[in-house]
């Protein structure tokens, strides 16, 4: 057992209103500098849709992530040997039309018309070529279903829907759509990290942040191609790869990352997983079907004294174990079982998980006003608008039985705290619904209160990350004992 | 280790100076006759006749030694001063300056213009030139020019073959090369077999030169070159057009056809996602 601790996340996608406040706050103190207009570290996107760049989940085209072929995990993107006989051109890299061309107004205009008959406008400017363009794409150009015939019906996760289904989902009166944040997953078997032909990708080894070395990146953009959610992005005006770094700096004195701290809906959870590295290579080469079952048996129980003492012996501090025993995000994925990660069959083994939405009744119009098929409030998951087929092929890598897992025990606890608070439900009725739901009633009464009620210290139980240990295997502080900070940080040097 | 290196190489490089100090005066033997084929021969004869420049025997006579240390040295100013005798020179070899010869200084036109009195008292110089043959040249010996010019037949001492550099007429194939000038015409140039000979022997341009400088034609491959060369001027033209078309059509067949391999090695690498899917779900055609 080769314990390990990871920085892991849940995004509750039921309380998710869509409102990009955190992609606003991601992008203010990250990606507001020349060359990183395009980039979006943290966005949201609605589903069904595409997203950002157009269609990522789609690694046909894209060829991110790993294929598991003859027990061998190999990158679909790239070898040893094809870094070579691609140098001068990676054939599975992104184009800027797949992500957007970024673009401002001039502003001026409004001030500085000539007097006319009519209003000035703020025309869009490429900042590429600083000409006027038509605006044909943006980071989030299919928001809210926008589009819907050219983006929305070609989600990859509509694989496997009926045709009935599919006319459904986009009938006028029955459209349905959630939303999805997304930042890099800080995975536990990155393939931006083994792409790279530099090694200026790496997992840090106290937290897994997942981070790449300004200094050693030679702009191949190999990670640009190999990662399946498309979170690394080439800055053109330094020549080098950038993507989320989970804010760090902030982690590393004891904050929320600015995403989680931003978020309107409270839907995000941050914390602390054990896990045993070991096991890696094996759990990511699972049958897609098990990949959801075995990532989870990879994370340990911090409350086991076995697991506290292999910790202790690889050097992971007491107090990140004491952390990693509050983690909201074990209870979600480990004891609770209803947060999944998102697209598993890409091998990665993504450490943000998402809890899946409680999607509205299926509603149909016959004559006269929209009229509902079912007359629960809690109605039965399966009748929910969005098929459990398209969560499925999001969350549970096609495995319907995890969702429909974690969607009855959300609507157990619905039925339960109903019975409670406003009593149209017989507490015998909830609690058979809850053993139903493989639920008991203190585990339903902690979920709601770590979705509902939950403060920011429940949401985010961030370990101390003992950076004042950590440096010292690189510098002698005491070194630096007159001086301020650990002397100069120079920029990297290469780039236009 | 770096330091040890240089005191190492210190007294070698010193005793190299020296022995070129001591080598200045043997250039008036040796040095100078080989100088004086391998830069001299190709338009000068001693004795021979003229070729391009004059036949120096006896030049000295002709000049005063101070004027011809300074043509030597530089031709062109010469001319450019207004030199009454130097524009003689030039109407008589009809318009060919002299080149300046790389590697001339004074001290070795000084040398130059004693080997070149030395030679003149001689009954027959070793610069007397290329004595050829006048009699009209059989089809057997075009043929072998022939086959030297395109490298069908190598050249006895290595060099390369005319083809890779000049073109003449119904070569054959994708014609000859076009970084030198076009032969087809090249012996009215050079007027007699004597020059074109003379020429041969030792190239003098700065481009052939230095080519041919390790790698002589040997005397008896200049005898097929100028037959062959003769018989192109006889037929008269310049090389037909026909063969750079070729060249022009099978390289750019060879583009396309090095496209099409390069599309097929990357037959599945990406292309745009967000356009397709637009122009596929609006089929209009535009976004």
């Amino acid at each position: 057992m080769n314990v390990r601790s990871q920085v892991s996340m849940v995004f509750h996608l039921d309380k998710c209103i869509g409102c990009h406040t955190c992609s606003i706050a991601c992008k203010n103190i990250w990606t507001d500098r020349k060359g990183a207009e395009y980039m979006w570290w943290n966005n949201v996107e609605t589903k069904p849709g595409t997203g950002f760049p157009t269609a990522w989940e789609d690694q046909d085209k894209y060829n991110g992530g790993w294929a598991c072929e003859d027990g061998q995990l190999r990158l679909k993107s790239t070898s040893k040997a094809k870094t070579v006989f691609n140098i001068f051109h990676h054939p599975n890299m992104p184009t800027m039309d797949d992500y957007y061309e970024p673009w401002t107004y001039d502003y001026q205009h409004l001030f500085n018309a000539p007097e006319g008959p009519d209003q000035p406008t703020a025309v869009p400017i490429s900042m590429v070529t600083g000409e006027l363009i038509n605006i044909k794409s943006g980071p989030n150009w299919d928001d809210d279903l926008g589009g819907s015939p050219i983006y929305a019906e070609h989600d990859p996760n509509l694989k496997g829907l009926s045709e009935e289904q599919r006319q459904q989902l986009f009938a006028v009166e029955r459209l349905v759509f959630f939303y999805l944040p997304r930042i890099c997953n800080h995975c536990l078997n990155p393939s931006c990290v083994a792409s790279c032909p530099s090694g200026a990708l790496y997992k840090r080894g106290e937290d897994g942040i997942v981070l790449l070395d300004q200094n050693r990146c030679r702009a191949w953009r190999a990670c640009v191609a190999a990662c399946p959610y498309k979170k690394t992005f080439f800055n053109w005006s330094t020549g080098k790869s950038e993507k989320c770094i989970l804010c760090y700096p902030r982690l590393e004195t004891g904050q929320a990352p600015a995403c989680f701290h931003s978020c309107v809906g409270r839907i995000r959870y941050l914390g602390v997983l054990l896990y045993d590295a070991s096991r890696i290579e094996e759990v990511a080469k699972s049958p897609a079907e098990e990949l959801v079952e075995a990532q989870r048996s990879i994370i340990l129980d911090p409350h086991d004294p076995a697991v506290a003492a292999a910790a202790r012996a690889n050097g992971i501090h007491d107090s990140v174990i004491e952390s990693a025993r509050r983690s909201p995000v074990y209870k979600f994925v480990k004891e609770w079982k209803i947060a999944l990660p998102p697209h598993i069959e890409f091998r990665t083994l993504p450490m943000l998980f998402y809890v899946p939405p409680m999607a509205p009744v299926m509603a149909a119009k016959e004559t006269g006003p929209v009229k509902n098929v079912s007359d629960d409030l809690f109605h039965d998951i399966e009748e929910a608008r969005v098929p459990m087929r398209f969560l499925a092929n999001l969350l549970g890598a096609g495995n319907e039985g995890k969702v429909r897992y974690a969607l009855r025990k959300q609507k157990a606890v619905r039925w339960y705290r109903r019975a409670l608070t406003v009593g149209d439900v017989s507490h015998a009725q909830a609690a058979e619904m809850l053993a139903q739901a493989d639920c008991t009633p203190e585990e339903a009464e902690a979920i709601y209160r770590l979705t509902s009620l939950c403060t920011f210290d429940d949401r985010f139980v961030i370990p101390p990350m003992h950076r004042e240990e950590a440096i010292e295997m690189l510098v002698d502080p005491l070194e630096h004992k007159q001086n301020a900070g650990f002397g100069f940080l120079t920029g990297p040097r290469r780039g236009l | 280790m770096r330091c040890t290196w240089q005191l190492r190489r210190w007294p070698a490089a010193a005793v190299q100076g020296l022995c070129l100090l001591a080598s200045a005066p043997a250039l008036f033997g040796q040095e100078a006759a080989d100088f004086f084929r391998q830069n001299c021969i190709s338009c000068h004869t001693i004795g021979g006749g003229r070729l391009t420049g004059p036949d120096l025997k006896g030049v000295s006579q002709r000049a005063e030694r101070d004027w011809l240390v300074r043509f030597l040295v530089n031709p062109q100013a010469m001319i450019d001063r207004g030199d009454a005798y130097s524009q003689k020179l030039l109407q008589e070899s009809r318009g060919v300056v002299m080149p300046q010869i790389s590697g001339m200084n004074p001290a070795r036109a000084e040398a130059l213009v004693d080997l070149i009195d030395a030679e003149s008292k001689l009954e027959k110089s070793q610069f007397i030139g290329v004595q050829i043959t006048d009699r009209p040249f059989t089809a057997a010996e075009v043929e072998t020019g022939r086959q030297i010019f395109r490298g069908e037949r190598s050249l006895k001492n290595n060099g390369p073959a005319c083809l890779s550099c000049h073109t003449a007429r119904n070569l054959g194939g994708l014609s000859g090369g076009q970084l030198g000038p076009d032969l087809t015409r090249a012996f009215e140039r050079m007027e007699s077999r004597k020059t074109l000979a003379a020429w041969l022997g030792a190239p003098a341009t700065p481009t052939m030169a230095p080519v041919f400088k390790k790698h002589p034609i040997d005397s008896e491959e200049i005898l097929p070159i100028i037959a062959f060369l003769e018989n192109q001027a006889a037929d008269g033209g310049e090389d037909l057009s026909a063969g750079k078309l070729t060249f022009l059509l099978v390289g750019l067949g060879g583009a396309g056809l090095m496209l099409v391999v390069f599309d097929l090695a990357w037959r599945s690498r990406f292309r745009s996602v967000r356009k397709q899917l637009v122009l596929s779900s609006t089929g209009r055609g535009e976004e």
